[in-house]
Parts: C-alpha cells; structure tokens; sequence
C-alpha cells in the first residue's frame, strides 16, 4: 500500500491568543483530487502554510509522502499556489516563469521548453514576453498557476486556486487539474465554493472555526447526510408553500432559493405526506424528488452546528 | 547550488534592467568628468594673454623690473604666446586716482570697442620696504592665476631686495631658483613608484568606494528583500528554495551588480585621469590646470586586498541588510533598525581617516582586525604602510570568521522574518526566531 502524500497528525497553530487550528487530523490519499472546504478564516490557509512547512505547528506534526522530509526539502515534489499571490512585477511572464523552474531545481533549457509548454496550454503565449505587471490579475493568477506545475510535482497544492478566474478561466484550470489528477498525481485544493468541490473532489475535510467537523470520500459524506433531501421547484403560487415548510414537524430545515428550495425533512417525518400537503394548498410545483443533499446544504448544516456549538460554549464559559 | 545560482541570476538581471542603473551608470562618468574639466575650466578661465596694467607709483626701478619679469612668463607648454600683456604707466604721487581711472576700463571684455584691462596691477613706492602689492582683476578667484602672479612678483621683490643688500644678481639669480620636492611611496624597503599624492589619493578612494559601496548596495538589498515581502512572492520562494540559498543569492546578486557599476565607473575615472591630457585638448582646457591631480596607480597586491575585503565586507554587511529587511514590512520601518548597521559602516569610514592621518597609530592599527571595521581600514593600512602578511591573515581570518557568523544569525532571522508579517518582532522575539529551526 501506498503513503499517503499528506498525513496531518493533531495539528495545533495558535496566533497570538486565538487558535487558528485546534488538533487537526486528516490524511490526503496518493492521487486523486482532495478538497479542503471551510468558510472564510477557518483556518484553511493556515493548515495549507503548515503542509508546505512554511508556518511550524505549535503542536502535532505534518508528514509528506510518508517521508520524514519538511514540505521545504521535498519542494521538488511539491507544487504550490500560495492564496496571496505573487510574482516579481517587473519581469517577463517568461523570464519569471523560467525562474520559477529553476528555482525548483529544474535546468535552464528544460526550463524554457516547459514554461513555453504550459504558456500555450493556458492560452498566453501571446504574453510571454510581457512584464507581468501588464496583465491582469486573472492572467497573473494563470501565470503562477503554471509557475506551480514546471516541474511536474507529485502533489500539487492550491490555496483557492479559483478565486478571481472567470468562467472560462475557471474552466482552463479545472481542466488542467483534471487531468493531472487523471495521469496519478495528487492534488490538494482549498475552496469556499461547494459546486466547484462537489463537481471535482474525490474526498473532502470540512473545518470550521479551526476544528474538522466532516471528513471522508464525496460519496461517503452524502451517504452520511442521509437521503431524507427533497428538492423542490415552484411554477406558481410559492407563497402557499411557506407554511407548510414551517412545520418543525415534517421539515427539519428549508434552503430557500426562491423559484426553487432545498428540503430536509423532519425524523421519521414521511415525504409523501409533505407532497400531499403541498397538493392540497393548491402550490404549484413542476419538481418534487428525493435528493441526495448537495454539498452546499451539508456545507452550511455542518458549518452552522459547529457556529451554534461553539457560540453556546462560549455562552456557558462567559456564564460560569 | 545551481538554485542559488538561478537567484543571483535574476537578481542581477532585474537590476541591470532598471532604468535607474542605466541612469546612475551613465551619470557617475559624466559627473566626474564634469568635475574635472569644469573647475579646470573656471580656473584656466581663457588660455589667452592677460592684459595687465601696472599702476607704478615707485622712484625706484622696481615697477620697471616687474614689467620686464611678467613679459617673460608664457603661456602654458608654449614658448612663444606670452602669458601677460604688461602696460606699464608712471603714476608718481597720484597712484589712487590712475589706479580708479584704469579699473574703469578693466574686465570689460569684448563688449566696447576700446581694450579693456584684465587686471590691474598697484605698485607703490614703499612696495620694496612692506612687500605690500594690489591687484585688481577679473580672475582673482582663480588659486591657479594669483598663484603664478604672485610666484613672479616675488621672485622680483625678493631678487630687488638682495641686490640692494649688495648681493651679485647671478648669485641672485641662482639662489631663485626653483625647488622640486618629489615624495615617494615606500613599502617594506622599497619604493613603489607611486608619489605620496597618489597614495593619499588612492587610500581615500579605498575607503570612499567601501563605504559607498557597502552603503549604497547594502541598502538596496535591505530595500529588495521588504518589497519581496510586500508583493508576496516570498512564500513562493520559501516553498521553493531555501532560506540560506535565498539569502545568499540575493546578497551575491546585489553584490555582483555593484562590481559591475563600480567597475564602470573605477574605467571611467582610470581613463580620464590617463588621458586627461587628451581630454583637456577635446575641451579646450589649458592641460596644466587638470594637472592638478596625480595619476593613481594600483599595484597589483593592493587591488587584491581590496577586492578580498569588498566582497568580504559586502557579504558581511550585505547579510546584516538582508537580514533587516526579512524582519520590516515596509521601507520606513526599516530605517531604526538599519541606522544601527550605518553607525559600524560610518564608524568603519572614519577610521580611514584615522588610517590616513597616521598610518602607523594604534587606533587604525586596532580597527584593521575588528571584523565590522577591517574592510574598510585594512586595504587603506595596507596601501600606507607596510603591513606584515600574518597580520592580513588574522584580520582576514577574523572578518571571515565574523562573516560565518553573521550569515548563521541572518539566515535563522531570515527564515522567519520573510514570512511574518504584522508588527515588528521585539529582541525577545528575534532570539526566539535565531533559537527555532
């Protein structure tokens, strides 16, 4: 059997005062796409910086490629966007590129012919020979996108590798990450956009507040979530549906799009008898189907429980 | 290795690029030789004759013999050109109201008709007795003309008063002549060939490169290493190369680009000293006024010296900046803490001139060992006196002993230091960074 190219073992980083990361475990199986999911400043970046060994845990210990080698001596292995990006402004989209392989130990020709290769698959050749402070921040995150890749890493890690791209964009990278993943290499990613995880990841970690609260393969965690989500979608009369949706009883919580909703149902509340009472209130509907949830739903179910135990914690520590 | 190589490579090819190293590159020459030929200019003023009046109010033949003597001097190398045009006019009792009607016509130029005066020249009878003379003139803030002017009256006042004492004027005549004193530079026995001007010249230049040097490129890698913070490359280097390799290529890359410009500029000079001569003729300079300078010449044992002490003492204060630069998040904070390295690499400077004034003395003699102070002092010492080889191997064993040292330190706070960002670490802090990893 394999390493696994990632094994965080109770991980701890505190920032003067506040835990960033509070004893986190997870392990990032060799090949495939892995997501690490989270609301803003959950501490994604900071366990991202703690794989690369660019910050030192407080406590516990991040092991690469089951070697006992810090992310900084396998940087060979490794490729990395950083979330906050940066590049030298005032060189040459190549020359910077050519740079960036060297810098990872790759020699100066196979520099040049690799960071001509990835220019081209990305779509801007035509700006190689362009300062890089004359793109723009897309082409830029694009650049270094390419930068991270030179040298073929084993295990590729992106911190919000889609923030700022537009569609197509988006798109360009999705595919080039598919496709690394496809050809056994290992890609590590970190978002706050659900559809973008839910359509590419293989498994995910969910951490809030510093603390994982879901952990497995796509599969598994919808599995888990349960098959009790009901998807609606409204032609008319909408409003008669809102009281019926109120029911604690037969509705355990409503995710309300407007033309459309997300439905968990109640325990032991019964799908056919929530069709039935929609019916007869004379609500319009042209989609009733039992869903496995979507990410989102069980991004923000988890989220919120972890915001709600926490908030309550801290309600009783301030009472005590 | 060949990482580390990739740095020092962008860095100086990033430097180079600049538009302010073109700029700089090109301006030093210029500057240099503007401030060779023009002040050489203002002093030659014009290399044509001066039309110099002599206002006489003497009985005696003094004014007379002033006349004939300043006829005599010529121009420059020439033989024929004359450099004075002397009028001689009799004034007798009434010197004051001839002197006022010829400074009238004096320094008028080209503008009138009539030939105006450069200069006029009071005489008065008890001239012989007080050895008191007046010179009115157009060109009396040149050094170089009254120098000459009064080099010949003297001659003439002196000569006067020795014959009146019944001296033979061939005895005169002799007793005048020119004393040349030529200084030579010796180095353990023997004599180098350089003049002590040229030494002098040389050991300040030493000691002025070095603490430019060292300044200058010190602060521009102190400067490089906080905007790398800034525009957030630096965890793309950390995930990438080492601290150390970072550290090193940067310092180097800096480094190198500094022998480049200074390697220019040190051309630059060598050639319009050498051939200042030619120079002064493209710009219609009287040679003689560029002559002030002597011509430095470096041996061969000196330039290595130096260059061993430059690179030592560019990498020792190159770490420190850097080093600096890792713990700042912007170029303003850097300031307090890099107005400490200034206060060694001023104090450095000073003792050049310590060296300089007593090349011998205890003071420079100490700062020549001390690792932060040796590259400035040592090549200086090195080029005034004569300085035994074990005594260049300590200093130098020290200063590398020191460098070790200092790029331990700087590597440990670098390594933290660029990826910190927020406020500045206090010295508790700083040892805490130097102590982890």
């Amino acid at each position: 059997m394999s390493h696994p190219a990632v094994h965080v073992d109770h991980v701890t980083k505190r920032f003067s005062g506040h835990t960033a990361v509070s004893d986190l475990s997870m392990e990032v199986p060799a090949g495939g796409i892995f997501g690490l999911l989270g609301p803003n400043g959950a501490g994604k970046s900071t366990t991202i910086r703690m794989i690369m060994d660019i910050i030192e845990p407080d406590e516990g210990t991040v092991q690469l490629f089951g070697t006992p080698g810090t992310g900084r001596e396998l940087s060979d292995r490794v490729g990395y966007l950083p979330e906050e990006r940066g590049l030298y402004k005032e060189m040459k989209v190549f020359d910077h590129l050519v740079f960036l392989a060297e810098a990872k130990g790759i020699r100066r020709a196979e520099g040049k012919k690799r960071s001509l290769a990835w220019l081209d698959r990305l779509g801007i050749a035509d700006w190689a020979q362009k300062k890089v402070e004359d793109l723009s921040k897309g082409m830029q995150q694009k650049v270094q996108f390419a930068g991270a890749l030179l040298h073929d890493p084993e295990l590729l890690i992106l911190d919000e590798p889609f923030s700022g791209l537009d569609p197509v964009n988006s798109q360009v990278l999705k595919d080039v990450v598919v496709d690394l993943a496809r050809n056994g290499r290992t890609v590590l990613f970190s978002t706050h956009i659900m559809e973008q995880a839910e359509r590419m990841c293989d498994r995910i970690v969910i951490i809030a507040r510093g603390q994982k609260v879901v952990d497995g393969t796509m599969a598994d965690v919808k599995r888990e979530a349960g098959g009790r989500h009901i998807a609606l979608a409204f032609s008319h009369d909408k409003e008669k549906a809102l009281a019926v949706l109120a029911d604690p009883a037969l509705v355990a919580r409503t995710d309300d799009y407007g033309a459309s909703a997300e439905v968990e149902m109640a325990e032991s509340a019964d799908p056919q008898r929530l069709l039935a009472l929609l019916v007869s209130e004379g609500v319009g509907l042209s989609r009733f189907e039992i869903v496995e949830p979507s990410l989102q739903s069980i991004f923000i179910a988890k989220v919120g429980d972890a915001q709600v135990a926490h908030r309550s914690e801290a309600k009783e520590r301030a009472a005590s | 290795m060949n990482k580390t190589f990739a740095v020092i490579r962008r860095e100086f090819v990033a430097r180079v690029h600049t538009r302010s190293f073109l700029i700089s590159t090109l301006l030093v020459p210029v500057f240099f030789v503007a401030i060779m030929v023009i002040p050489a200019m203002m002093m030659t003023g014009t290399s044509r004759s001066m039309r110099v009046a002599i206002v006489d109010g003497t009985t005696s033949d003094v004014g007379a013999r002033i006349e004939s003597r300043m006829a005599l001097e010529k121009l420059g190398d020439s033989v024929s050109v004359p450099r004075y045009t002397v009028t001689r006019v009799s004034a007798a009792e009434r010197v004051d109201d001839v002197r006022d009607s010829i400074v009238a016509l004096t320094g008028l130029g080209k503008k009138r008709e009539i030939e105006s005066f450069d200069g006029v020249l009071v005489v008065r009878d008890d001239a012989l007795a007080t050895g008191e003379l007046e010179y009115y003139g157009t060109n009396v803030g040149s050094p170089e003309a009254m120098g000459r002017l009064e080099n010949v009256l003297r001659q003439v006042v002196t000569g006067t008063r020795f014959e009146q004492s019944g001296i033979e004027p061939a005895v005169v005549a002799r007793a005048m002549e020119r004393v040349n004193v030529s200084t030579h530079k010796v180095t353990e026995g023997k004599a180098t060939g350089e003049s002590g001007g040229a030494s002098f010249i040389i050991a300040y230049a030493m000691g002025f490169i070095l603490y430019f040097g060292v300044f200058m490129y010190g602060q521009q890698t102190m400067t490089s290493v906080v905007e790398e913070k800034t525009s957030r490359i630096m965890e793309v280097l950390a995930s990438s190369l080492t601290p150390f390799q970072m550290l090193l290529g940067k310092v180097i890359g800096v480094g190198v680009t500094g022998l480049l410009q200074m390697g220019i500029w040190g051309t630059t000079i060598f050639l319009v000293t050498s051939q200042r001569e030619r120079l002064a003729s493209l710009v219609g300079v009287s040679p003689d006024a560029m002559q002030q300078m002597p011509i430095p010449t470096m041996p061969v044992d000196l330039l290595v010296v130096f260059l061993i002490y430059f690179a030592l003492g560019f990498l020792l204060y190159g770490a420190l900046f850097a080093a600096i630069g890792s713990m700042c998040n912007s170029v303003k904070e850097t300031q307090q803490y890099a107005s400490g390295v200034m206060m060694l690499i001023v104090f450095g400077f000073f003792g050049v001139f310590a060296m300089i004034n007593d090349p011998t003395g205890g003071i420079g003699m100490v700062m020549s060992y001390v690792p932060f102070f040796s590259p400035f002092v040592m090549p200086v010492r090195w080029s005034l006196a004569s300085v035994p080889l074990h005594e260049l191997a300590l200093s130098i064993g020290a200063m590398i002993a020191a460098l070790i040292a200092v790029s331990w330190l700087a590597g440990r706070i670098y390594r933290t230091g660029i990826l910190m960002y927020g406020k500045k670490p206090s010295l508790g802090e700083l040892f805490r960074w130097v102590r982890a990893g």
